[in-house]
């Protein structure tokens, strides 16, 4: 392997292969993979690969797919990979071929672009120009030298770099101008494996979680060793009552030391460390309240004896009823664990609400301690044995969690580097275009015709663009204009 | 209620009266002068002399000028949503909704058409640009009225970056529809090759090749505008979604849009991709952009459908 590739440098020598060599398999590789055949089509399977991604609803639930499509068709998309497709092995296989198709363009295109800087291109033949598909035969007044002269000005005026070879029967002229139009074009061609690779570098060593978090609160982040502290976390409006923004006010502990405190909303992390704090989202803590309010009744008249808020884990005398109450508990969709005996909240929705009371009661006609739950729905619940009240939950304030999405993405300055190189590329290629232009500067035969004293020369002129005829073509009849009326 | 509705309004009447007049114009010119261009390409100087005589001289200024009132008619409607919104809410972009977004498209492709009639003074172009102008500020008009007035925006939307990834992406799609345009201009024209010498826009539409051209070079600022417009989109991303990129339908469908234009500049380079088949590609991108501009905030679902 090693040596066959030394052989592909020395190229001069042809190999005596039988059959077919790495050099045959490697022309047809690099004539396959540069082909724009197979770019076009990269482009547009890619494009339709795309497009069920965005009919069929990526990673929903499975009964979402079954109610809407059915459990034949479901099955069918779990085989295809159609539920998550972007990350399915053709997709990616998809994104590598364009890489590799585009690198293998740049390999064989740009070292002749870039010898085409720097390289003569000034030895052509007179049917050379004849034959490009700009071409003009001029005959001017003046002598070679003079109206080569006179042409490498206005060129070089025009910002053309001009290349002169004087020879005895001719001047040859040969300018350019606008090759960076073609180097942006493999500029871009780079660019989709740069950002591929920042893509590829952020899944595998990035991450991205959701918190939610509540205010007062301090989290341990275990992937950057430092801890968050909620300090705040609130809402504006706007005038007619919709969300402006939301808000929390973030600080961030190293070994109990504050190290940074910035307010984040939408629009505007938190960065510490190389993570991002997002404000997410926000919404009603499932398991804690700040304030509940209570009405107590007498069980047997029903009659309302005293209305109470209730602070969150804070102990409440009712010195006229002989009770103390502490709100110690809270779920929002109550749920019961029979084998762990424990409550629990069935989900984040305020289903069916529910607060836990420490009550202790001490009347002329009772003594109890007791720890009711009281259902929000269903007042009637549970009686408590003993008590001569009764206790109705008639609201409470939940507290709001704030969402915070906790994301870290090494990638992903690769991927702006490779995306600052296709915009600059794809721009400098649509703006600029790279134009080519021969001249042949010919004396007129010495037959007597001219007027005495008086040389003449033509002017063989063509070029080539390799787009944008329509300028092209103006400047190029603006340059047969001009040499027509050359004065020198 | 809003005052910029108004101007909105009157833009929509001023487009429709261009749009009528560049129609009329092309058939009020005298078919004779421009004979020897069609079969000969070649001599492209041809294009740039419209030669005009009697009414039609008139009715083509008549119709630039109006335009360009329309076009200053449409700004001025922009510029007051802008204050309106500042007034309602503190943000300015006059792009903020999708009849906004439409408004705004208009006026970007009738600033293109403008700007290139001043350059190449082909104003038969004009009855097919400023015919989607017009259509597009139609169909903003036709929105329900909840769509049309200035809401303050939804947390996500309200940053700077809506400033210039919107107008971005939004001015990459005129330039689109500038090209649509030249492509169905190239198409009529061919049929009307084909049905022989006699046909009157046979006459008076400018050859082939220019028209190609001319599309060609919509759909090469279109798209580096496009990408600048999607990475811009990415970055705003990176600031309000916690990701670059994630695969929502909107972001998904300009990057279709983005390849489907991609896969039509390389094939320009390939043999036989100029002319007609380059044309017909051009008017189903194009659609393929009313899709991704329209069709994806009301049939499909996502972080972006907030029309
Ligand atoms: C991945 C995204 C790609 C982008 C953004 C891109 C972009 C471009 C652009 C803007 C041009 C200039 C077009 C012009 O001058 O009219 C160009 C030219 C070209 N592209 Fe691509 N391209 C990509 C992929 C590819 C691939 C996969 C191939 C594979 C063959 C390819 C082959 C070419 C060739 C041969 C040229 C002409 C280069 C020259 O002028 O020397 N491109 N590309």
């Amino acid at each position: 392997m090693n040596g066959k590739s030394e052989a592909l440098n020395g190229q001069s020598a042809p190999r005596p292969a039988p059959g077919i060599g790495w050099n045959e398999v490697k022309a047809e590789l690099i004539e396959f993979f540069a082909s724009i055949k197979l770019a076009m089509f990269l482009f547009l399977i890619i494009a339709v690969v795309a497009t069920i991604g965005t009919v069929l609803q990526q990673n929903e639930r499975a009964d979402v797919y079954i109610k809407e499509y059915g459990e034949d068709a479901y099955r069918w998309f779990l085989r295809l990979g159609w539920t998550d497709i972007y990350h399915t092995w053709y997709f990616t296989s998809l994104l590598a071929l364009l890489c590799i198709n585009s690198l293998t363009c740049f390999y064989q295109r740009f070292p002749g672009i870039w010898r085409s800087m720097h390289q003569d291109k000034v030895s052509v033949q007179l049917p050379f120009i004849k034959n490009l598909k700009q071409t003009v035969e001029i005959p001017v007044a003046g002598t070679k030298e003079g109206v080569s002269k006179g042409i490498v000005q206005y060129l070089a005026e025009k910002g053309y770099m001009v290349l002169a070879k004087n020879e005895p029967g001719e001047a040859t002229l040969y300018a350019t101008k606008g090759i960076m139009g073609r180097v942006g074009a493999h500029m871009a061609h780079l660019s989709a494996t740069v950002i591929v690779t920042g893509g590829l570098i952020g899944s595998l060593y990035g991450f991205q979680e959701f918190g939610v978090c509540i205010e007062g609160q301090t989290y341990h982040i275990p992937k950057g060793s430092f801890d968050l502290r909620i300090d705040k976390f609130w809402i504006d409006y706007h005038e007619n009552g919709s969300v402006k923004s939301y808000n929390s006010t973030l600080t961030v502990l190293e070994k109990g030391e504050e190290k940074t405190t910035k307010t984040i909303s939408v629009n505007d992390p938190l960065v510490y460390k190389g993570i991002w704090f997002y404000q997410s989202s926000y919404g009603d803590s499932w398991d804690q309240v700040d304030v509940a309010r209570l009405n107590v009744k007498d069980k047997k008249t029903d009659k309302i004896l005293q209305t109470v808020d209730l602070q969150w884990k804070k102990e409440t005398a009712l010195d006229k009823l002989g009770l103390t109450v502490t709100l110690s508990d809270f779920v929002a969709d109550f749920g019961f664990n029979s084998s762990e005996k424990k409550v629990y909240s069935k989900s984040v929705e305020h289903e069916n609400p529910a607060i836990k009371l420490v009550m202790a009661e001490h009347t002329k006609k009772s003594a109890l301690e007791a720890t009711p739950w009281i259902f929000y729905h269903y007042p009637d619940l549970f009686d408590i044995p003993g008590s001569q009240y009764r206790f109705e939950l008639v609201g409470y304030q939940p507290r709001k969690f704030t969402g915070l999405q906790i994301t870290r993405d090494p990638g992903v300055t690769i991927v702006w580097i490779g995306s600052t190189m296709i915009v600059v590329g794809i721009s400098l290629s649509s703006f600029i275009y790279h134009r080519r232009l021969w001249f042949k500067v010919i004396p007129a035969r010495s037959d007597g015709s001219g007027a005495q004293g008086e040389s003449s020369v033509t002017v063989h002129f063509g070029g080539t663009t390799h787009k944008n005829q329509i300028d092209f073509n103006k400047e190029f009849r603006k340059l047969t204009e001009r040499i027509k009326t050359l004065n020198v | 209620m809003l005052r910029s509705l108004f101007l909105f309004d009157m833009t929509f009447w001023l487009y429709l009266a261009a749009f009528a007049l560049y129609v009329a114009y092309v058939f009020a010119r005298k078919p004779a002068m421009q004979m020897a261009v069609a079969g000969h390409p070649a001599e492209s100087s041809s294009f740039t002399t419209e030669s005009d005589q009697g009414w039609a001289v008139q009715i083509g200024q008549v119709a630039t000028i109006i335009t360009v009132f329309g076009w200053m008619m449409n700004t001025a409607a922009l510029f007051t949503r802008a204050m309106e919104r500042m007034q309602h809410s503190g943000t300015f972009a006059p792009w903020s909704n999708q009849f906004e977004a439409m408004s705004y498209v208009s006026w970007a492709i009738i600033l293109g058409y403008v700007l290139l009639e001043f350059r190449y003074r082909i104003k038969t172009i004009g009855a097919f640009v400023v015919g989607i102008g017009f259509i597009a500020m139609g169909a903003a008009s036709l929105l329900p009225y909840r769509y049309q007035t200035a809401e303050p925006l939804v947390p996500a939307l309200n940053s700077y970056w809506i400033y210039i990834h919107v107008s971005v992406t939004l001015t990459s799609y005129a330039a689109f529809a500038m090209a649509g345009g030249l492509g169905l201009m190239y198409l009529v024209r061919e049929r009307a090759e084909r049905k022989g010498q006699s046909s009157q826009l046979l006459a008076v539409l400018p050859d082939l090749e220019t028209i190609d051209e001319l599309g060609y070079k919509a759909i090469m600022v279109g798209f580096p505008m496009l990408a600048f417009g999607i990475i811009l989109g990415a970055m705003w991303a990176n600031y309000a979604w916690g990701g670059y990129w994630s695969w929502d339908p909107k972001e998904t469908w300009s990057l279709i849009v983005w390849l489907i234009y991609g896969a039509y500049i390389h094939a320009r380079m390939t043999r036989g991709w100029e002319g007609r088949r380059a044309a017909i590609y051009a008017v189903f991108g194009f659609l393929m952009v009313i899709f991704c501009f329209w069709g994806v905030n009301f049939l499909l679902s996502g972080l972006h459908a907030y029309a």
